[in-house]
């Protein structure tokens, strides 16, 4: 499949040297988007006593981390040892591994700006595409979501609730887009040239170090433009080829080897750890 | 039954569709969330969740909160928020607040609440104490000024690192103002055991001073590859009870390149440091080598603004700015606000008292702080009122609990987190209406006693003006500044006392304890909140069961691997978690997380792991008179 190329292309340029793994992007994340806080027990369902528990957060394999963090190590023992962080959000991929699998085109990218899409109306839940990329970005949810009573008032307007069964994944805080363009538009601007920092996904915004930085690749006046091609910049799995719109730098080479060495050394050479 | 009835129900589709629809409705979302629209705004405030405080705006969608942005315009947040803010929202809409004041389990009215302390207040007279869980908050004025009147002085602040560093700057060398650190403008910085960049001091500013100084050299050292060690370029182990001889040590090779400090006792703290601190001596005490050290030094001495930043004990404070006045580099002296209410206590007052040695009262105040959890044999007292806004164990134990609104629903400030660069003061309205019954602890207090105020919000306004700042632009995200320096000229090097304090003590336990604290997971006032239980790694917790980290070497020493379950036994308590290696532990020493274990609270924080505090030592550093958790150890038993 040719790569889709389009005028605009938002991506990331995260520094694993500024990263400290402290989960403010996470928690930003989650709030921005409705993802509901993992509850065990259900208040809607009337026969819980005949029912197994919902899983909470214990659970890694069923939480929705959009945006998660994972730990990596160099591997070696006392006192060679060093630590890193890397922050994953969906690489939004030039060229998908999960668009082509969907059979009802519940994700796709055709639009402008180079974000992979998640319909979840369409979705039927079959998690083709989660089997199909292999940055582990999607989620399914396998619990209806649930707030603590008088949680749910809160919910942010810039993400609809999903319900079990569909699966989702980051959208680079897509309505954020929406409202940049919108804005624009009353201002007068281009929606189609929008300044460095007019839109932002909220893991950019809130993390302390500035390691995240989020603007348009193609554009030559937004910082990422060059950041993603500076000397230490690479991106997870090159090798795959699927054109990640993510990028990472570090001056660590380890870091940088690990990043692009899926079963180099039988499996082991993935950055293990969630953290 | 007739043939015209038989073939009827076989065709009629009533019982298909009544089996279709039993099939959907019992499958259907039994509850739709639907989402509110209108106006998108951000409304700066102040968070007090964390330790140090956030300046954060809260976004409201039609009036109603939903989230936390950072403010960009603010120099301590400078657009960061910590994990623990950034949840706000949602501890603020948490069925765990606490609805109405509670006697005992039964609610009762506000009127009665204040009848019963005012009665419990004349009854206790001078036998009064206060908690407070607030290091940053004009709040402590009025409560200090309630003790004032009461005729105690018995004001105690959670252990905290601005304790330690108070102890030390104005306990053991004579110093006045509150130590800071300018971390964006250094050029070395020595985190000696500060874990800058994930949860020691006003951590959001560290976070953005370290961004912002691109080219400074950030040097780590303590007993663990913290988070803070991840991003920084070196990270030296040592120790946490061998912290401030190993600072000592530092101090003989930047001595012997010539540096003085004008203090009255430098030529005694010289020969101190040089006879009893050379490398070899410290070498064998920590375990640090001398080349590490010499090697520090050097780049220490090389810089043209250094700045070493402390933690843990009062001897390793001490220690560490003496060696930041030899150095003459980025440690700064901050002033401090004029006071509000003239029978309060300053704030170096306010950090007198040493709540490790323990608390006895007739009657106990204890405003946001959950001593239960963290002190559990500390504190004693005939009557306790808890203000806070959720349930915590200390609530739970309380006589009488009253609810505090939330940061975002009440007028609060936050004067010079310690470890800023600068006297700062933000100032912070409210963003909600509370929804439950619950009174500004400040408006209570003040209506016990006459302390020449009516309401907290005029203490704030008398605040404001003292230290003549605009109210106005408070409100709106800005920040005030203060601008002096405190006289150094009375400051010694304490050098009698840091010479025996120094020395490494340990426990007898068979493996060193290295207590630490992530932001995610909680603080010892403040368990994680909803949001944030899955950015919990693998590394603090396993399920419901307490991860520990050690090296490969100690592991295998105890006959230890990954996932093992152990128990660990110190101080009068013991912790049952699982075994994690990381080769980022110093050998010898085991890792635990503090902030887990709460045994109240909501289902994100209750049941999860094994409280850390449990197993704590007290040891009294007796040379300074302080108390320390540093020098901890553990037994550790395979089960």
């Amino acid at each position: 499949m040719e790569i889709k190329e389009f005028k605009i292309k938002w991506g990331m340029v995260i520094d694993i040297d500024k990263c400290t793994g402290c989960g403010a992007c996470m928690v930003g994340c989650q709030v921005e988007n409705n993802i509901a806080p993992m509850t065990k027990k259900d208040p809607y369902n009337y026969v819980q006593a005949l029912t197994t528990d919902r899983d909470d957060a214990a659970n890694k394999l069923r939480t929705l981390t959009w945006m998660n963090v994972y730990e990596m190590s160099n591997r070696k023992a006392f006192p060679e040892h060093e630590v890193a962080y890397l922050p994953r959000p969906c690489m939004q991929c030039g060229h998908p591994a999960c668009v082509p699998v969907c059979p009802v085109v519940a994700t796709d990218k055709n639009e402008e700006g180079g974000i992979v899409s998640q319909i979840y109306p369409r979705c039927i839940g079959c998690r083709y595409c989660m089997a199909a990329c292999p940055y582990h970005a999607r989620y399914f949810n396998w619990w209806d979501p649930l707030w603590p009573e008088g949680m749910d008032k809160g919910l942010s307007p810039n993400a609809s609730v999903r319900p079990r069964g569909v699966v989702e994944k980051c959208s680079f805080c897509h309505s954020r887009y929406l409202g940049a363009k919108d804005k624009a538009r009353a201002e007068g601007n281009d929606p189609m040239d929008l300044p460095d920092g007019a839109y932002i996904t909220a893991c950019a915004e809130i993390c302390p170090t500035k390691a995240i930085t989020f603007g348009d690749l193609n554009n030559p006046e937004h910082r990422v433009h060059e950041l993603a091609k500076g000397k230490n910049a690479f991106r997870l799995l090159e090798k795959l080829g699927l054109d990640p719109q993510v990028y990472y730098t570090s001056e660590r080479e380890w870091v940088r080897l690990q990043g692009d060495n899926y079963n180099g050394d039988g499996g082991h050479g993935t950055p293990s750890n969630h953290g | 039954m007739s043939v015209g009835a038989t073939v009827g129900i076989l065709f009629t589709p009533t019982v298909w569709t009544a089996l279709d629809d039993v099939s959907i409705w019992t499958q259907n979302w039994p509850w739709i969330p639907t989402l509110k629209y209108g106006e998108v705004k951000g409304v700066p405030t102040v968070s007090k969740m964390c330790e140090s405080g956030c300046a954060v705006k809260v976004r409201t969608v039609a009036g109603e909160a939903f989230g936390t942005e950072g403010n960009v315009d603010n120099p301590i947040s400078g657009g960061g928020i910590c994990p623990l803010c950034a949840n706000g929202v949602q501890v603020m809409n948490s069925p765990t607040r606490i609805k109405a004041p509670m006697l005992k389990g039964a609610e009762i009215s506000w009127d009665e609440a204040k009848q019963l302390v005012t009665e419990k207040l004349a009854a206790a007279g001078n036998k009064v104490a206060v908690i407070s869980g607030d290091q940053t908050g004009t709040i402590n004025e009025v409560f200090s000024a309630l003790l004032t009147s009461q005729g105690s002085d018995a004001f105690y602040v959670m252990p905290c690192e601005m304790q330690a560093a108070d102890k030390a700057w104005s306990g053991l060398m004579g110093g006045s103002g509150q130590v800071g650190y300018d971390l964006e403008n250094a050029d070395v910085v020595l985190l000696a055991g500060a874990d800058a960049l994930e949860s020691w001091g006003p951590t959001v500013a560290n976070m953005k001073a370290f961004a912002a100084n691109e080219s400074g050299k950030f040097l780590f050292a303590g007993p663990v590859q913290t988070r803070t060690a991840a991003v920084t370029s070196k990270w030296v182990p040592v120790p946490t009870e061998g912290m401030a001889a190993f600072t000592l040590g530092l101090c003989y090779y930047v001595m012997q390149a010539g540096r003085s400090v004008p203090a009255a006792d430098f030529e005694q703290f010289k020969a101190m440091v040089m006879s009893g601190y050379t490398p070899a001596k410290v070498e064998a005490a920590t375990g640090v080598s001398a080349d590490t050290m010499a090697d520090i030094a050097r780049t220490l001495l090389s810089a043209s603004n250094p700045v070493v930043i402390p933690s843990g004990s009062v001897a390793a404070d001490a220690a560490a700015f003496a060696l930041n006045l030899l150095l003459g580099g980025a440690m700064k002296v901050l002033p401090e606000f004029a006071k509000a209410i003239d029978g309060a206590m300053s704030r170096s007052e306010m950090l007198k008292k040493d709540i490790l040695q323990g608390v006895s009262a007739d009657l106990l105040l204890v405003y946001e702080a959950n001593p239960a959890y963290a002190l559990p044999e500390q504190v004693k007292a005939g009557f306790t009122v808890a203000f806070d806004c959720v349930e915590t164990e200390t609530t739970a134990a309380a006589d009488l609990v009253l609810p505090t609104p939330h940061s975002f629903e009440r007028f609060d400030d936050l004067a010079s987190p310690y470890g800023l660069a600068a006297a700062t003061y933000a100032l912070g309205a409210p963003v909600s209406k509370p929804t439950v019954s619950v009174m500004n602890a400040g408006d209570f207090v003040l209506g016990l006693a006459a302390l020449g105020f009516e309401t907290f919000e005029d203490v704030l306004d008398a605040k404001v003006a003292a230290i003549g700042a605009d109210k106005r632009a408070l409100v709106g995200g800005a920040v005030h500044v203060l601008a002096e320096t405190p006289d150094l000229s009375g400051v010694t090097l304490a050098s009698s006392v840091l010479g025996k304090a120094a020395v490494p003590v340990k426990g007898s336990g068979a493996v060193a304890l290295a207590p630490y604290t992530l932001l995610n997971v909680g603080t010892a006032n403040q368990a994680t909140t909803p949001n944030a239980p899955c950015t919990i790694s693998n590394n603090q917790l396993v399920g419901d069961f307490l991860v520990v980290m050690m090296a490969s070497v100690t592991a295998k020493k105890l006959g230890v691997d990954v996932g093992s379950k152990v128990k660990l036994s110190g101080g009068s308590g013991e912790c049952s978690a699982l075994v994690q290696i990381y080769e980022g532990v110093l050998p010898g020493v085991v890792a635990a997380p503090l902030g887990l274990g709460h045994t109240v609270g909501d289902e994100f924080s209750k049941g999860k792991g094994d409280n850390v505090y449990k197993i704590l030592t007290v040891s009294s550093e007796a040379a300074t008179g302080t108390s320390t958790w540093a020098g901890s150890t553990v037994n550790i038993a395979k089960i």
